[in-house]
């Protein structure tokens, strides 16, 4: 790994355009990074990798060359690379410990077959079921007698309720559906809630179990799946 | 004899049982171990940020104070002072010594503007109107923000402060006449802890200062 030649001023000219060019190259790096930030082109997550690759090659290029490392013996090398494995695990492992795996407590799909109702009160976008046919309600209102076809929207598919119940803190909750019959897509990101009791409506194409659907619930360490 | 102990023997340093002078390997124990107490102060920080993701009931949005020009502008100035110390480097090994002088100079300089752009965000931060970010509180709420991001910032500052004192060193030791090619292993390993934090920040920049606008 020595690298000294016989002659250390001429060697010591040569790494000068090394230093020059690599000076520029993080200059750039840098310059891609705050880029990226203002531009904001990718999701949250993409822009997350995006800095942790140009941040490792910037790490790189300075202990390479910068520090010598490039021409030194191995030894310093393994020196500093025993410390920071060493910081690396701790942070993982911290990382680790003090997150909580999510639980997936309860995860349903199911149609909804609610029949209309006289003298009930209904809300904006409430779905029911009246001679087999669904509709869905225009506004809040409270409903007279007979069925009254102003109020309603006629709809073309099958309502569903998706509810969940998940405990254990999570970020992430994306909801699909593994039946290409029923196309369906959910993603939430609820903030630092330790437990989490929703349900969301979702008009499918046709009727649909729990079974056809699958449910991920993600926190920073772990990834939790209904199936 | 090896290409290493040739080159030690030209510059003065003394031979040892593992081809790298002592003082050498001093300085790379100790920036690994250096490596191992930031990775904790950045790791308490991140672990920190999520569990308290709110202040006062609301999402905490630490970009309301953030001046992300600033802190570009000094990580830039940053990475050109480390350009100088390796052109530092570069010259005492030749025995330039005038040229050693202007790029010890030329790194002083960017690390003075690097910590003068660090004493500004901090004041910046603290009397923020509406958004006082202190050790302990923000906008008056108490929150732990303050506190970690202060711990580990304030800490590379300080690093980057002990650096500026000791190329100070150097550069009125240059003055007395006695500096020469025997001191290039000295301005090296001045050199190595020069660019650990240069190294420092490049992690903390993003991870700190970008990912806040990434999430």
């Amino acid at each position: 790994m020595s690298g000294h030649s016989e002659d250390p001023v001429a060697e010591e000219s040569k790494r000068f355009f090394t230093f020059f060019n690599l000076s520029m190259f993080l200059v750039a790096i840098t310059g891609i990074e705050i880029v990226i930030i203002y531009v904001q082109t990718f999701d949250g997550a993409s822009i997350i990798g995006v800095l942790f690759a140009t941040s490792i090659v910037k790490f790189v290029g300075v202990i390479w060359w910068f520090m010598h490392l490039r021409w030194d013996k191995i030894l310093n090398t393994i020196l500093f690379l025993m410390g920071l494995i060493i910081a690396l695990g701790t942070y993982f492992a911290v990382i680790y410990m003090s997150d909580t795996h999510p639980v997936v407590e309860k995860f349903e799909v199911a149609k909804l077959e609610d029949e209309w109702k006289a003298d009930h009160s209904y809300q904006s976008k409430d779905f029911v079921l009246h001679n087999n046919n669904y509709f869905q309600a225009k506004s809040d209102f409270q409903s007279a007698e007979n069925f009254n076809p102003k109020n309603w929207k006629k709809v073309s598919g099958v309502p569903h309720a998706i509810s969940y119940r998940i405990t254990g803190g999570v970020d992430t909750i994306e909801i699909n559906s593994l039946n290409p019959e029923t196309p369906f897509f959910h993603l939430a990101h609820p903030q630092g809630e330790e437990e989490i009791d929703e349900s969301t409506t979702a008009l499918l194409a046709s009727s649909a179990s729990t079974a056809d659907f699958r449910l991920k619930v993600r926190s920073e360490a772990y990834w939790t799946e209904s199936q | 004899m090896s290409d290493a102990s040739a080159h030690a023997l030209e510059h003065h340093e003394p031979v040892t049982s593992t081809g790298i002078p002592n003082k050498k390997v001093l300085m790379w124990a100790f920036l690994g171990s250096d490596c191992m107490f930031f990775g904790t102060l950045i790791s308490t920080h991140l672990i920190y940020r999520k569990i308290s993701a709110t202040v006062g009931g609301n999402f905490l949005d630490i970009r309301d104070i953030f001046d992300i020009e600033l802190t570009s502008f000094s990580t830039f100035i940053l990475l050109a002072s480390s350009l100088f110390m390796a052109l530092a480097v570069s010259a005492i090994h030749k025995g330039n010594l005038n040229s050693t002088r202007w790029m010890l100079f030329g790194t002083i300089i960017f690390g003075a503007i690097f910590l003068a752009c660090q004493v500004y965000e901090f004041t910046h931060f603290v009397h923020a109107p509406g958004n006082e970010l202190t050790l302990s509180t923000y906008r008056g709420e108490p929150h732990v923000f303050g506190s970690t991001f202060y711990v580990l910032t304030g800490t590379h500052g300080t690093h980057v402060a002990i650096g500026v004192f000791w190329l100070l060193g150097w550069l009125a030791y240059s003055f007395t006449g006695k500096m020469s090619t025997a001191n290039a292993l000295d301005i090296e390993i001045c050199g190595l802890y020069w660019h650990f934090v240069d190294i420092v920040w490049i992690i903390i920049f993003p991870v700190i200062y970008l990912m806040e606008y990434a999430m």
